[in-house]
């Protein structure tokens, strides 16, 4: 009973003294109950539809941005991981039975093993040259799903594969769960020793090796792990389509990825994420004049661009918090004092 | 069969030459990746359309007014949406999708997303050694020619030229040495723009407009950039045949796999890439700092 | 200067939040109405069709006075749905699911791309909404029904028939216009050339046509596999030229049929080409290849001028002056609204998913293409998979002639030997392509 309390006394005491002070906790938090009590408010199959899709492409997003963000090595062909992880999940499903539970993981250490094939040649190129020839992979793929059909299904892609649960309510859950696991992966990864080095390798790769680290190990490490995260997204959207198709090797899923993560803001992990919560609504949302739907859409990324080049949440953030230039915490915008070491933000 | 392939090699090759000169001038000089350049392409396609089937003029003048509007879309496109954002990488990159995607939405809206085609300039074909070869082929070959011997020409010989190739070389210092940098971007930017729309209007004869057809092309059109080196006109050019040859040899030696040309081409790519990082004519910097 | 900003922009962030979810969670509107999806790729020809052909059933149903729904009448309520399929198969699931949750719609009808087509289908079936397929060919769509009866069974397919039978129509039609070079040209022995694009569908059909063709006389001499993209095939062209080819046997539903007729017709090859080309269905086809797809035929379910039955000409003479254009495969909507969900509607008295599917999956009808009726598999089991033959559907042998489509097919055709000749009102003589008679002419 002690235990229960002094957790129960510590929760209140975390919530006033570390969330409440500061907007962007105070957002994460409301976000997460936003995602926990969906299904309360709303039994809208369709809603349901969108948001599971949406924590999806969450993760996909954030996991461009753990490799791409973080490390600077612009992917432009993360509908690779995406796509093998989605055909390795439904072909584990489809032709060896295995359940979503195995197939998903197994799409994501498949994903691994392309991170691998395709980070090893790629190591030795830089910035655009990377970007450009990234942008390959999952078109020459692509042919290789053509030229093996019977393995493949071609342009029908493979059906018929297993849902994730057998109601909307808890696939939802387990999606959006699985969201918020491993984005905090991917977020502790980023703040961890291997993501300072990931944010040096991007800022100045020349000093890291002169300092002793070997990048092309970190480098590949990136890719891996952003293909594994990338990998169980595409598992999870094989499953929930319940297809695996070409279409998840298209150029247009590639730009998809770099549009919502850069539009976040980069080498943040909560902006990707936050920008696909805007976007993909934002898409379906357009449907009242769907005409005009893409065209719209298109717009509104050019204005916000315009207004915000460095992406929409490190820009909101900015707004709402300032950082001490004593001690480096983060204060809401309001004070006018830090509120740790009280020195004056003005 | 040799001589198809060289007439399909040098004709794709002197298209993706185009292209890729095009896209690689413009990084080159403002380090703008344009996502958006071969969707000036295809805008250019649609307005060749446009004034022959719905305004009934003749090819040649609608290739004209192509040339000349698309050009001016694309500088105000540069004035207004990206030289803000020049900065920033990332935003710039995206900018240009999101306008790869407007124009094809725009032009879907206007044109639906049914094929449609336009008349050749000269109709009729003639044999070279009993291969069929199109007068609009040739004709494609030889504009395409023609286009880079201008653009070689007026990047070697005038002082517009020295200017571009001096702030490809190093923006900064060029701004020292009184070039007005800005300036070389935005005409850089429409002499970019403008090699686009060229193409497209000699090659829209060739092959069906629709909103998507600025795919294929911007892929493989930045292989041939990556292939050739960054920023390297020479290896665009030379990048360009590779490639466009490539594909012609795929489609003519293995007809069963005509439809792994652009998986093969990339392949050469990847190939040369692992072996010369930089490119065939890329010069190796170290790195930016 | 700070505080009004930050209030301003979570203003704006919760109003957004709560229209959205307003948006999305809307309680529907209660009208007396039958409400119909329609779900295609609108700005494409194919969901352009989608579209006409619902609006000319629904706006002939609404002026005659409704369904009869047990005691009352009621009209039908059209809801568009853009799939986007083309570009975005995420979109298109969401579009159908959109449609049955907030739309509330009773049926479905559309679909076009296979890889749509198969998840689109699944959430239809998870809320047990009678889908009628309008586009997609491939077999699985029915044999997931035969399959999975209790969960499937909504699903029925309305156009075209699926593609085995395509194929064997289509052979028919190699049959027809090789006998026809063969007596007018003196040819002794008729070479075939496939040229078929790189799809899973096309598969089965080439093998059917790398047995069929040796067996019906002819010599096979190659098979051509462009993409079903690919802009230029003068490649392929001069190769199949080259094998001495008197037909090429097309089988193209995408956009490589116009460059493939285009180049074909300007480099003059001397075969003729007949087959499937989804393309050259179109009216749109004449200006796309530039006046050069001239004499190309395929097969097609509609042709002006040409009657299978007393209501074709009603469907396609109004169709034409509504919309300026024949109808093609996808605007049989038109068949799926006003000939199979209406009369079933009317016949249960009730909107009612279960028994609809028992009445529908057993009926026979007269549709503007011919006979509709539903086939069963070996074992018995349904497929709602459409009947194809004589006296049911067959479609046509079409060919361009001078700008204009014309059908050739069926010409007093025998199914069996012991058949009724079946011709159709309208049908007019191939014509075999001058420059084709020039080259074997002896």
């Amino acid at each position: 009973m002690d235990l229960i309390r002094f957790y129960v006394r510590k929760l209140f005491t975390v919530l006033k003294n570390e969330v409440i002070v500061l907007p962007s906790r105070v957002v994460v938090v409301v976000f997460f109950l936003f995602l926990l009590l969906l299904p309360v408010f709303t039994n809208n199959q369709y809603t349901l539809r969108i948001f599971t899709l949406t924590c999806i492409f969450a993760i996909l997003a954030a996991s461009w941005d753990l490799l791409s963000g973080f490390t600077g090595q612009i992917n432009f062909g993360h509908a690779l991981f995406f796509g093998v992880g989605a055909y390795a999940a439904a072909m584990s499903n489809l032709h060896v039975h295995l359940p979503p539970w195995a197939s998903i993981p197994l799409g994501g250490l498949v994903a691994v093993l392309a991170g691998l094939i395709i980070g090893i040649p790629c190591l030795r190129l830089r910035g655009t040259y990377l970007a450009l020839t990234t942008l390959a992979f999952p078109i020459i793929l692509m042919g290789f799903v053509f030229a093996f059909p019977d393995l493949t299904g071609g342009e029908l892609g493979i059906s018929g594969i297993e849902r994730i649960a057998r109601s909307r309510v808890t696939n939802y859950y387990i999606v959006a769960g699985l969201m918020f696991g491993l984005c905090t992966i991917m977020w502790k990864i980023t703040d961890s020793n291997t993501g300072i080095i990931f944010h040096a390798i991007r800022e100045d790769e020349l000093a890291v090796r002169a300092s002793g680290v070997n990048t092309t190990r970190y480098k590949l490490l990136a890719f891996c792990l952003s293909g594994f995260f990338a990998g169980i997204a595409g598992g999870l959207y094989a499953h929930f389509m319940r297809i695996a198709g070409p279409s998840t090797l298209e150029v247009s899923m590639s730009f998809l990825v770099v549009i919502w993560a850069v539009f976040g803001g980069v080498a943040t992990i909560y902006g990707p994420v936050g920008a696909v919560f805007i976007l993909f609504p934002l898409l379906e949302f357009l449907r009242f004049w769907q005409e005009y739907r893409t065209l719209m859409f298109a717009c509104v990324l050019i204005v916000i661009l315009l207004y915000m080049p460095d992406g929409l949440f490190p820009w909101l953030r900015d707004k709402i918090e300032t950082e001490c230039p004593r001690c480096k915490i983060r204060n809401i915008a309001t004070r006018t004092v830090c509120r740790v070491c009280s020195a004056s933000l003005e | 069969m040799a001589l198809d392939i060289i007439i399909s090699g040098l004709i794709s090759g002197s298209v993706y030459a185009l292209l890729a000169i095009g896209f690689s001038l413009i990084f080159g000089v403002a380090r703008i990746v344009n996502i958006a350049h071969t969707a000036f392409y295809m805008v250019a396609g649609y307005c060749i359309y446009f004034a022959t089937h719905e305004m009934g003029f003749h090819p040649l003048w609608g290739m004209v007014a192509a040339v000349i509007l698309v050009t001016l879309l694309g500088m105000v496109a540069y004035k207004f949406l990206i030289n803000p954002i020049r900065e920033h990488e990332g935003a710039v990159l995206i900018a240009t999708i999101a306008l790869a995607m407007a124009l094809q939405e725009i032009m879907t809206l206007i044109f639906t997303g049914t094929y449609l085609s336009v008349p050749s300039l000269i109709k009729g074909y003639f044999l070279i050694l009993d291969v069929k070869v199109f007068y609009q082929q040739l004709l494609t070959f030889f504009a395409a020619l023609i286009a880079l011997g201008v653009l070689w020409a007026l990047l070697m010989k005038t002082r517009l030229g020295l200017a571009i190739r001096s702030t490809a070389q190093d923006r900064e210092v060029a701004n020292l040495m009184g070039i007005n940098e800005a300036r070389v971007a935005m005409i850089t930017m429409g002499i970019s723009v403008g090699l686009a729309s060229f193409t497209g209007a000699i090659v829209v004869p060739l092959t069906i407009l629709d909103p998507l057809m600025w795919m294929h092309p911007l892929i493989m059109m930045m292989a041939v950039v990556v292939l050739g080196g960054l920023g390297s006109l020479k290896g665009s050019f030379i990048g360009a045949y590779i490639l466009g040859f490539a594909e012609a040899i795929v489609v003519f030696a293995i007809p069963a796999g005509a439809f792994l040309k652009g998986s093969v081409a990339l392949s050469i790519m990847i190939l040369v890439l692992i072996i010369r990082p930089e490119g065939l004519f890329g010069v190796t910097f170290e790195e930016e700092r | 200067m700070k505080k009004p900003l930050v209030s301003i922009i979570v203003i704006v962030i919760v109003i957004v939040g709560v229209a959205l979810i307003y948006y999305a969670t809307r309680p529907p509107e209660v009208v007396p109405t039958i409400k119909i999806g329609v779900i295609g790729p609108m700005q494409y020809v194919q969901g352009i069709g989608h579209w006409n052909g619902a609006t000319m059933a629904a706006d002939e149903i609404n002026a005659a006075g409704g369904i009869q729904v047990g005691e009352k009448k009621m009209n039908i309520e059209l809801v568009q749905a853009d799939s986007n399929e083309f570009i975005n198969i995420t979109d298109a699931t969401n579009a159908m699911e959109r449609l049955i949750t907030n739309d509330k719609v009773d049926f479905i009808v559309g679909g076009f791309r296979t890889e749509a087509v198969l998840p689109m289908q699944d959430i239809a079936m998870e809320n047990k909404k009678i889908f009628i397929g309008v586009g997609a060919a491939h077999n699985e769509l029915c044999l997931r029904v035969a399959k999975d009866y209790d969960t499937y069974k909504y699903f029925f397919r309305g156009s075209p028939f699926n593609s085995s039978f395509l194929g064997r129509t289509s052979f028919i039609h190699l049959g027809t216009v090789a006998a026809i070079m063969k007596m007018t040209l003196n040819i002794p022995k008729i070479k075939v050339a496939i040229a078929a694009e790189k799809a899973m569908w096309t598969e089965p059909m080439i093998e059917a046509a790398e047995g069929v063709i040796p067996k019906m006389g002819m010599e096979l001499v190659g098979v051509w596999r462009p993409s079903p993209i690919a802009t230029d095939v003068t490649a392929e062209l001069s190769a199949i030229q080259r094998s001495g080819a008197h037909i090429i046997f097309t089988v193209f539903s995408s956009s490589v049929g116009i460059p493939f007729a285009r180049q074909a017709g300007e480099l003059k090859i001397p075969a003729v080409q007949v087959g499937i080309n989804v393309e050259a269905q179109k009216d749109g086809f004449s200006q796309a290849t530039q006046e050069m797809g001239n004499y190309v035929a395929t097969l097609n379910t509609y042709c002006r001028s040409v009657e299978y039955n007393e209501l074709t000409k009603p469907f396609v003479d109004g169709y034409v002056e509504r919309f300026g254009e024949t109808p093609t495969y996808t605007a049989d909507t038109y068949t799926a609204i006003k000939y199979a969900l209406a009369p079933t509607i009317e016949k249960a008295g009730t909107l009612d998913a279960d028994a609809l599917v028992a009445i529908l999956e057993n009926a026979s009808y007269m549709v503007p293409s011919g006979k509709v009726e539903y086939l069963k598999d070996a074992e018995g089991n349904h497929l709602h998979e459409l009947r194809w033959g004589p006296g049911y559907l067959t479609s046509l042998g079409v060919q361009w002639q001078d700008g204009e489509l014309k059908s050739f097919w069926p010409n007093k055709w025998k199914a069996v030997p012991e058949a009724p000749e079946v011709t159709y009102k309208g049908i007019v003589p191939y014509k075999i392509p001058p420059w084709v008679v020039d080259a074997y002419k002896q």
